[in-house]
């Protein structure tokens, strides 16, 4: 695939990324933590958005800070800060999400030092008329926050121009998953996944250009009729797992759709590039599908699922999150029996980012495929 | 037809003969260090114990965590997989299978025809496996083989609540301190790994007849607790530890 | 012999709380209305959670149920561990809350020591105390099939802003909106003035039951607190709160006035920080007993009267919104940790006990960070027990008992 190599080598080392961007525009990069972070306000302040996910480096200082009964998304995370691998940010944003989340913004608050610290203290309900104008109200403030923190101003021109790279990129990132969508051989998951990690922490200007030449590439290639792999769609929420693509196609499987906040959910909604900008990204970031941190109704993660289950065509579910994931882990009883009602097979990996548990997860994998 | 099955596990590793849905003969050793050694020397020693050769053997089928290795063998498939289908030919009734090895634990659920419904597995956790047990027998100075035994004369069952091995084996411990009969803790030992199985199965709706195999189904203590937690008798194959070895040699027939 | 037997400890018997009997009458009635058919009592049933205001649901004589106080009272019946089970056999990870686990559980099976709750006919969240509330009660909407209401409190890390304060007090209006619906009935603002203040006066007096601890010897220990929070909870805007806690601060004077300590010696005085260990309270307190030493006061029972200075006593309606968002759970870690170094000074304590509470998160983590404070700032050793508030499988028993006495050797 075109500008793969390039991918991989950012998706491997976000950070080595990172600095050599910084070196060579002196710009700003802001660190965040997850994808209801307005990314535009911050490329708008000519700075990077960079998701931290944690190196998978293993678990020692952080241990001193957080329990062990906290994901390995946050120990990893605050590991990776505590040991300088984090040097090159210039501020971190957390908006809020789950209560490890919130716990680990005072923990690193207190215990680092990356330039600034701002808490994007967002509604937990998305379906209210006060929730949508206290976002409102949020994002405005962000807005001031960042100017602060980077001693900037972010003028209209600025934050339209990122609302329109955000929109190209994410219309791009779509297509890629319409591609594979209807020809599964045509690109490798594991690929795929390579591309959203690297776009959550690369330029997005660059990255709008690249993606660009990719998905035009791919349309021109044949698409692949010969292979008849086992349709999957994930849902959870991780983060960085890497080897599940790979064990999921050499099992015979294919993915063709997923939930992840790291995935389609990353991608999904458009932002409004005309009229008043912030009440647009405001509204974009109410009516995506929520995460389970957030609230929406009581059914609309599940029925969503099975949604994109038929969507997709697809043969069965791999439910996958970490251990110690609270929100995710409640909803999984009631999402796995919506499915079963509509007899679609699933399974579920709980896994930990720090542990390579590549034997155990082809166990499973291989043996869901068996079932399917 | 002649098809092998070679299940290659952590501790052991077992093949299996089957002629024409026939089991012929089956073998055990101890696996080691080197997977595709143990899985090669178990499939020449079955052979060797039935006059066979290795090109009479129409098709092999490697199961268990060394599988992908025995490069001899026609595929791969999960002992999930095998595991059900040892089960059914074992007895056509039973449409659940709990597994308990030496390192890990499973339930299966399965159709009247062997095919999987639904498993869950613990492989992260000694608690629940038969690792959990040798470190209480450790901690007792029993020898392992006659914990079944033991805990068929306990008269009071000792409660272990740790979810934890470690912490388990703190409290087995503090009841010896206390002077707790031997059997009492045994029996809790068993009580506390058929809870952690139990929870496993009852997440993917184990049903009746149960069937148990791997290695620790020799414990009758276990297989007792756990028909006493499940209400329902559970079914012990002679050929409980190579279950997954006739699967694979089953599945081989009809590939 | 049996004569000897019979006769009670005088020393035990001046120590224990006459009030206690008074305090489980109380309950039992509240519990016993609540299970009351409908028919007969012609109130609906609102589930709320412990930070949830509770004040509206007595306007509008709803009869208000905390799942979290059953979630206690199962963990202190030591009936966790089934219910937990049962949970985790529907598909919920060990992993969660305890509370919820059980209450997911007991819901399915009507368990617990009282046979089950009553039905809801509304679900209350508000989730200024933790994330876990917002998934425990949509699982509870989905199987009671009634409105959810949410109380969506923003967490105050560094500041509590207008924009915050604009946004909870309108969701204040949504709520009184609902209750209305719900019970077919306008809201009787009037009545309102009346609950918020008697719901401000039973506040007062559970600080002030808390405050006589500063004495030495401390007339009750936290493990009295512990059981009677309940009400503060529970009954929360009723006269029958003020009157008990009237009667039990009269007594607590009492004592003081009589120097009658919980405690015959009070060598040491410490502080808890989270959940009690609420099917270990007994063995705890004899354990701490044991060495003389004395918890005099506790993070969690002072959680319900911690945030009167931000209400405006004139306009309870209007100002409860900040009351209930600035509660400490909501609060930065730092501003926990300066609660605590206060109660140190406050109560003259020696060493600090945490409970790094596997349930709950938000009320754990950062407890290193807190830990390490104390040290910096007061100098005073602290202890840290790892447990569970209400499933007993990760207690361990040999582990903490080693941990406290090694604790009460560092305090000598």
């Amino acid at each position: 695939m075109k500008h793969i190599d390039m991918f991989k080598k950012i998706a491997s080392n976000p950070a080595e990324y990172a600095q050599g961007w910084k070196k060579q525009t002196h710009g700003r990069v802001v660190g965040h933590f997850c994808s209801y972070t307005p990314e535009e306000l911050i490329t708008a302040a000519d700075a990077l958005p960079f998701r931290i996910l944690g190196s998978g480096t293993t678990i020692s200082k952080a241990g001193e800070f957080l329990q062990a009964y906290s994901c390995s998304l946050v120990r990893g995370a605050l590991e990776d800060a505590l040991t300088g691998r984090l040097d090159f940010l210039d501020g971190t944003v957390f908006p809020h999400t789950c209560d490890s989340i919130q716990r680990l913004s005072d923990i690193w608050r207190m215990n680092t030092n990356y330039g600034f610290h701002a808490d994007l203290i967002m509604p937990v309900k998305l379906d209210t008329e006060s929730a949508e104008q206290y976002m409102l109200t949020v994002i405005h403030k962000f807005r001031k926050d960042l100017e602060a923190g980077l001693g900037t101003k972010i003028t209209d021109a600025m934050l339209e121009k990122a609302v329109r790279t955000s929109n190209q990129v994410r219309n791009l990132l779509a297509a890629l998953y319409e591609i594979r969508k209807a020809s599964p051989g045509k690109i490798k998951s594991s690929d795929l996944h390579t591309i959203i990690k690297a776009s959550m922490v690369m330029d997005r200007g660059l990255l709008a250009d690249l993606l660009g030449e990719v998905v035009t590439a791919l349309e021109e290639q044949r698409d692949d009729t010969a292979s008849k792999p086992k349709r999957l769609v994930l849902s959870g929420g991780l983060c960085s797992m890497p080897d599940i693509y790979d064990i999921i196609e050499s099992s015979g499987g294919a993915v063709v759709w997923d939930d992840f906040c790291t995935g389609a959910r990353y991608f999904e909604g458009r932002i409004d590039e005309t009229g008043d900008l912030e009440k647009n990204i405001a509204r974009r970031y109410m009516s995506r599908i929520v995460c389970p941190a957030k609230h929406s109704g009581i059914f609309s993660r599940g029925g969503h699922l099975v949604e994109k289950v038929k969507e997709n065509n697809a043969d069965g579910v791999i439910f996958i999150f970490l251990k110690f994931c609270d929100p995710h882990a409640f909803d999984y009883p009631y999402m796995k029996e919506m499915l079963q009602k509509e007899g679609i097979p699933s399974i579920l990996f709980e896994i930990e980012e720090q542990t390579s548990s590549g034997g155990q997860l082809r166990t499973r994998c291989e043996a869901f495929m068996e079932m399917l | 037809m002649l098809t092998a099955g070679i299940d290659v596990g952590s501790i052991s590793a077992k093949a299996a003969i089957i002629q024409d849905n026939r089991l012929l003969g089956v073998r055990v050793i101890l696996t080691g260090y080197n997977a595709q050694n143990a899985g090669r020397q178990v499939f020449d020693q079955v052979l060797l114990e039935l006059g066979l050769t290795a090109s009479g053997i129409d098709r092999i089928v490697a199961t268990g965590y060394g599988r992908n290795s025995i490069q001899f063998a026609d595929k791969a498939i999960t002992e999930i997989t095998c595991h059900a289908a040892g089960g059914i030919f074992l007895n056509p009734a039973i449409r659940s299978i709990i597994d308990i090895g030496g390192q890990d634990s499973k339930a299966i659920v399965i159709d009247k025809n062997g095919k999987v419904q639904n498993f869950s597995m613990n492989d992260k956790c000694a608690a629940g496996t038969g690792r959990f047990l040798e470190v209480m027998a450790r901690a007792l100075e029993v020898d392992l083989d006659a914990f079944g035994e033991l805990s068929l004369h306990a008269d009071n069952t000792a409660s272990i609540s740790s979810l934890c091995t470690v912490f388990a084996e703190s409290e087995v411990i503090s009841l010896i301190s206390k002077g707790a009969k031997r059997e009492n803790i045994i029996a809790g030992i068993h009580a506390s790994i058929a809870s952690r199985i139990i929870a496993m199965g009852a997440r993917i709706g184990i049903t009746p007849p149960v069937m148990m195999t791997g290695g620790v189904a020799k414990n009758i203590g276990v297989v007792k607790a756990l028909e006493k937690k499940l209400n329902t008798p559970i079914i012990v194959s002679e050929y409980a530890q190579v279950n997954g070895a006739i699967g694979a040699a089953l599945i081989a027939s009809t590939m | 012999m049996t004569a000897m037997e019979k006769i009670k400890d005088p020393e035990k018997e001046k120590r224990k709380i006459k009030s206690d009997k008074k305090m489980r009458a109380i309950m039992a009635a509240y519990y016993m209305e609540a299970k009351t058919p409908k028919e007969i009592t012609g109130k609906k049933i609102a589930w709320i959670t412990s930070g949830g205001p509770v004040e509206p649901l007595h306007v509008m004589d709803v009869i208000p149920i905390y799942p979290e106080n059953y979630g206690a009272m199962i963990g202190a019946s030591k009936m966790g561990v089934e219910l937990c089970e049962k949970s985790e056999q529907m598909g919920y990870s060990s992993d969660l809350c305890s509370y919820a686990r059980a209450d997911i559980a007991c819901a399915t099976v009507n368990g617990g020591p009282i046979g089950g709750l009553p039905a809801p006919d509304m679900l209350i969240c508000c989730n200024n105390i933790c994330g876990t509330v917002l998934k425990w009660y949509e699982v509870q909407a989905r199987y009671f099939n009634v409105p959810l209401f949410i109380l969506d409190t923003p967490i105050c890390h560094t500041e509590f802003n207008p924009d915050m304060k604009r946004y909870v007090t309108a969701q204040i209006k949504e709520y009184i909106t609902l209750l209305e619906k719900i019970c077919g009935k306008p809201f009787d603002y009037d009545r309102m003035k009346e609950v918020g203040r008697l719901s401000v006066q039973g506040q007062k007096l559970w600080q002030e039951i808390l405050d006589t601890t500063m004495n030495r010897p401390a007339p009750m220990t936290c493990f009295d607190a512990f059981f009677h929070l309940a009400m503060i909870v529970t009954l929360r805007g009723t006269q029958i709160a003020v009157d008990y806690y009237e009667s039990l601060l009269q007594e607590m004077k009492d004592r003081i006035a009589q120097g009658i300590g919980m405690l015959p010696e009070e060598k040491y005085r410490l502080v808890w920080d989270n959940i009690p260990v609420w099917y270990k309270l007994r063995w705890l307190s004899d354990k701490f007993a044991a060495h003389s030493a004395c918890l005099v006061a506790d993070t969690y029972t002072s959680g319900w009267c911690g945030t009167m200075k931000y209400l405006d006593e004139n306009d309870f309606l209007g100002s409860l919104a900040e009351m209930y968002t600035r509660i400490f759970l909501n609060t930065g870690t730092d501003i926990m940790a300066d609660n605590i170094i206060k109660m140190v000074e406050k109560y003259e304590v020696d060493g600090v006990v945490f409970h790094s509470n596997r349930s709950c998160k938000p009320y754990s983590l950062g407890q290193y960070d807190i830990q390490r404070l104390i040290k910096e700032k007061v100098g005073i050793p602290t202890l840290m027990i790892e447990a569970d508030m209400t499933d007993e499988r990760s207690f361990s028993e040999s582990q903490v008992e080693t941990r406290i006495d090694a604790f009460i050797e560092m305090l000598r």
